[in-house]
């Protein structure tokens, strides 16, 4: 039988979703592998049994905390999509900030209409079983970890900094073009796209499991940078994870 | 005056004589001197065609010679042979008569040509010109030949390249931002032959970063083919260090298990090379051997400014010579223009060895417990960039990727490298070198000893590329090279045609074998019984492992748990921890797999006959052992006393239940079981699988101990048995590895210079002694 897949959304963009919908070529072999229940972008009808929750966002209030927790009961298989899923990504920029003081600047008069709080990863909530990292994220990475699922496999997604990537793809390093890049600390699997298209690694993915940050820090202050340019410059995707460390 | 009489004056007996017997050979009369005295008294007596001076004689010296020749036989010819060439001496040697110099170590080619050209250009007629003759332009050549150099003019070089573009894809240098890359090239205009150095050696085309081995289907009418590019290609502008990397590369994967998909892609290249006149300020390829080459290439450049001097180096380059260029012989002129130009760019390297490259080996042995790894490694980023751009790192991953209708897929490698933090990192969580240093001492010994002493040839070429790609500057070997030198207080003063390899595209296609029975065996745990679907036999040995392939998933190292006495099918036992053991716990009989190997050595059956043997496996550790058990019981007769040891962690994760009762019953094994921590139902032994060997008494004279369990085991069991006077080389251990592709090539296995998957699993404890990292 084929699996249920549902998308869901929290604090975000939902550029992620709409990238799933880019699989274009692949789109109708991936609607006859699943059945997806549960779309808001794509269909009206909601089904609340499913086996494979997408999830897509951070979660930046406390209204959304039993929202993902009925999720993740009812979902056999959880896949965090995307960089604000997987490690909070831009909406924990607002962290450093007194939450009052966020909703002032964004709301201003009506701020007290709204709520917040520090945002942060879903697997800061609940236990997250995969992981389809970047903002937005690779459709042939989506592809990658829902053929794995659907075959029972453990998918591979790269441990390895964005370098590896970058040199396969024969890219002269960003640092001797005269930029900076957090491509050293950060997890491949997006084939390099920023450095390859002429830009550098803002850390969309997020450091691999075991990152020499000490390192990338003497070095972007080698090539230049401030400390707290070296820090604003990590803070942009992984926010969250700078204040944990 | 003989017609062809050549005078060798040398004081160095050893280039006296070799220039005398190539010459003899090629059919010359030759008389030798060994000082300018000597040959003074011979010319006296004798006429030559051509005489071969060297410069620097003890007693009175070549110039001194020339001079008095000039005035005795003034038509005599002389050619000037130096070690030490300076403009002065050699205007001084021309106007003295000399017709041509040439720099010491002088190629008998070189000189023989040189001679047979100034005999020819120049007759019988006596001369007494004191200018250099001019002689004439030789004619265009129509018969080439390999080794032998020639000229070719820039204009002919480019409808050489365009009619090569033609026939093949024609790839070569460009600039791209400021740095230079290998890329396709359209046009000549295009092509770069003066660079420093290129971002990605040019090794990619040879083994890409991502190549796809296999195409399959799975389910109804499975099938596996072999996936092999046979695009014809030439690469243009390769530098010397490039090309003795890629001969590394040649006898890395064109030797032991041809590997298919390399020789394809090599037999189908066309190598043409260029010096290079302006290395790159991070290159020490002349202290690593790798500024020049006498081999690898089809063809080989040099700039001389108004032309190239172009080096044939194969059959191939002489029929491409033959076919496309036009070429003439070089004038001696030429000839030393070339050389000229090679010297003054090993001027032009900054970075120097402070040890001759051959202590290399045994200064890395010494200092494997260096604190220099540890404090060097502090700053590695583990990004992979210093292999990723290594000519020499060939390491690769293999991996599946299915269409999404999970009926079709294919299996790819991809380049993988040791300074990767999981790159030994076993489907149990182990990692194998798991910090920093040891992974930037393994990298930095595979570049000076490892492959060395594996291939025969150097394992880091010089190009510096490392060394640039390094954010964190610590990947340079020269620098690792010489502060170990430096630690260490040794500081001391300090250049093939490709063989016709088999394409066997068999080497990474699995077998096809049918699931014939499973049985569970733990929760964890089950044994799997398999028939190749052509009914052949795996043709195995105890200790042996194989690679199983679920296709789609991939691959996974498994050993073989059933004795090859035991004929007809194979079993493998299995323990659920990865993605491919995950799915073939969830197959059922008749399930296809596929099934590459037997791999490895296996136990040293010999060494065992006749010995008594003690056989020691902790949990799993039973599992390859099994089939020397079994080996053992139905072999029975040749071996003495049989002493079976097993440890398991509990009694509920006891292996092969019925195989451990019939053991305990039977007369002919010694058998003694123990549990780490038992339960209320457990009535035998509690304790590690080490409290059973002071139990048991064997005469550590005539046994040989077998043991076999996790890594953790084995310094404790070792150790027990050192107790009881049991020699190195009679304790056998089987050692767990990453062993991902099978025949040698990937590197995950790799334990300093050894590869497990072929000089193991199975080793002595005498040689891992020497294998540091191993247990």
């Amino acid at each position: 039988m084929k699996p249920k897949v549902a998308f869901f959304d929290f604090t975000s963009c939902e550029g992620c979703q709409l990238d799933v919908l880019n699989v274009e070529a692949e789109l109708l072999d991936l609607l006859a592998a699943v059945d997806i229940v549960n779309f808001r972008e794509v269909k009206t009808e909601r089904e609340e049994n499913y086996d494979i929750a997408f999830i897509e966002g951070s979660i930046s209030r406390e209204s959304e905390i039993p929202r993902l927790q009925k999720i993740r009961n009812q979902a056999k298989v959880v896949v965090a999509l995307g960089a604000c899923a997987c490690i909070g990504g831009v909406n924990c920029l607002k962290n450093s900030l007194l939450m009052a003081e966020a909703l002032r600047i964004v709301y201003q008069d009506d701020a007290r209409y709204y709520d917040t709080m520090p945002a942060r990863p879903i697997d800061a909530v609940v236990p997250v079983d995969y992981y389809v990292r970047g903002c937005p994220i690779s459709t042939e990475e989506f592809l990658k970890v829902t053929k794995s699922l659907l075959l029972g496999k453990k998918p591979e997604i790269p441990n390895y900094p964005v370098c590896v990537e970058c040199k396969m793809a024969g890219n002269v390093c960003v640092f001797e073009r005269g930029m900076f890049c957090l491509g050293p600390v950060i997890r491949a699997g997006c084939n390099a796209i920023c450095i390859t298209s002429g830009r550098y690694c803002w850390g969309c993915r997020g450091l691999v499991d075991d990152p020499n940050v000490d390192s990338e820090k003497d070095i972007l202050k080698k090539y230049g940078l401030t400390v707290d340019q070296v820090t604003e410059r990590f803070k942009i995707f992984n926010a969250y994870q700078e204040v944990a460390k | 005056m003989e017609q062809k009489s050549v005078l060798v004056v040398d004081d160095e007996p050893i280039v006296r004589e070799s220039l005398q017997d190539w010459l003899e050979d090629t059919g010359y009369q030759v008389a030798v001197a060994e000082s300018g005295e000597e040959a003074l008294k011979i010319i006296e007596k004798q006429d030559f065609s051509v005489m071969v001076l060297d410069i620097r004689l003890p007693g009175k010296s070549g110039m001194t010679v020339l001079r008095e020749v000039k005035a005795q036989r003034p038509w005599l010819k002389s050619i000037v042979i130096t070690a030490y060439p300076s403009a002065e001496t050699t205007d001084e040697a021309k106007k003295l008569g000399a017709i041509d110099y040439l720099i010491k170590p002088v190629i008998p080619d070189d000189l023989e040509r040189l001679i047979r050209e100034t005999i020819e250009s120049v007759g019988r007629e006596p001369t007494v010109t004191a200018k250099v003759e001019i002689r004439p332009k030789p004619p265009v050549v129509e018969v080439v030949e390999v080794k032998k150099a020639f000229t070719i003019t820039k204009d002919s070089l480019k409808s050489l390249v365009e009619s090569l573009a033609e026939e093949m894809e024609v790839v070569g240098v460009k600039s791209r931002h400021g740095k230079y890359v290998y890329d396709r090239i359209a046009s000549f205009d295009e092509l770069c032959l003066d660079y420093d150095v290129t971002l990605m050696p040019p090794t990619k085309y040879l083994l890409p970063a991502k190549e796809t081995l296999l195409r399959f289907k799975v389910g109804d009418g499975s099938k596996v083919e072999p996936v092999i590019e046979q695009l014809p290609r030439a690469i243009i502008g390769i530098h010397p260090y490039d090309i003795k990397a890629i001969e590394l590369l040649d006898e890395v994967f064109m030797t032991t298990n041809p590997d298919p998909n390399y020789i394809a892609r090599r037999q189908n290249t066309i190598i043409i090379g260029v010096d290079c006149l302006n290395p790159s300020p991070k290159s020490f390829a002349p202290c690593m051997g790798t500024s020049l080459t006498e081999t690898g290439f089809d063809l080989l450049l040099t700039d001389i400014s108004a032309a190239y001097m172009v080096t044939v180096g194969s059959e191939k380059g002489a029929s491409l010579l033959e076919r496309y260029a036009e070429v003439r012989e070089p004038t001696g002129d030429e000839i030393a223009k070339q050389k000229a130009a090679r010297d003054e760019a090993l001027t032009k390297y900054k970075l120097s060895l402070d040890v001759p490259k051959e202590r290399l080996p045994k200064l890395l042995e010494e200092s494997y417990d260096d604190p220099y790894w540890e404090s060097r490694s502090e700053t590695c980023l583990s990004c992979g960039s210093c292999v990723m751009v290594c000519p020499t790192c060939f390491c690769f991953d293999v991996k599946d990727e299915v269409s999404l209708n999970l009926k079709e897929g294919e299996r790819y490698r991809q380049w993988d490298g040791c300074m990767l933090g999981d790159f030994a990192k076993v489907a149990t969580g182990e990692n194998f070198r798991h910090d920093k240093a040891s992974r930037l001492r393994h990298r930095i010994y595979r570049k000076g000893k490892y492959i060395l002493e594996r291939y025969g040839k150097v394992g880091c070429v010089g190009c510096g590329r490392c060394a640039i790609a390094c954010l964190a500057d610590i990947a340079s070997p020269l620098e690792a090279f010489n502060a170990i030198a430096e630690s260490a207080k040794i500081k001391e003063a300090a250049r093939r045609i490709i063989r016709e390899a088999r394409l066997e595209t068999e080497l990474y296609v699995p077998r096809l074998a049918e699931l014939v029975n499973v049985e569970e065996l733990t929760p964890r745990e089950k044994v799997f019984e398999f028939k190749f679907k052509d009914r052949e036999e795996l043709g195995h040995k105890p200790g042996q492992f194989v690679e199983v392939s679920v296709m789609g998933i991939g691959e996974a190292p498994i050993s073989i748990s059933s004795s090859p006495t035991r004929d007809g099918t194979f079993q493998l036992a299995i323990r659920k921890v990865g993605n491919v053991t995950n799915a073939l716990h969830s197959m059922e009989k008749g399930a296809i797999v596929g099934i590459r190997g037997p791999f490895g050595n296996g136990f040293p059956l010999s060494a065992l006959e006749g010995k008594d043997v003690l056989l020691i496996a902790g949990g799993i550790g039973l599992f390859p052992l099994r089939s020397l058990v079994q080996y053992v019981v139905d072999r029975r007769s040749s071996f003495g006393r049989v002493i079976l040891l097993f440890g398991a962690r509990s009694p509920a994760e006891r292996l092969f239940l019925g195989e451990l009762a019939a053991w305990s019953q039977s007369p002919e094994i010694e058998f003694h079981e123990t549990v780490d921590k038992g339960d209320e139902n457990w009535k035998g032994n509690v304790g590690v699988i080490t409290t059973l060997i002071p139990k048991v008494d064997f005469d550590p004279r005539k046994t040989m101990a077998v043991v076999v369990g996790p890594p953790i085991m084995y310094r404790f069991v070792i150790g027990e048995l050192k107790k009881k006077g049991l020699p190195d080389e009679q304790i056998i251990m089987s050692l767990e590895r990453r062993m991902k592709c099978g025949v040698g090539k990937c590197g995950h296995c790799q334990i300093n210079s050894v590869y497990v998957c072929q000089e193991g699993p199975v080793f002595t404890l005498a040689q891992l002694r020497n294998l540091r990292e191993a247990v």
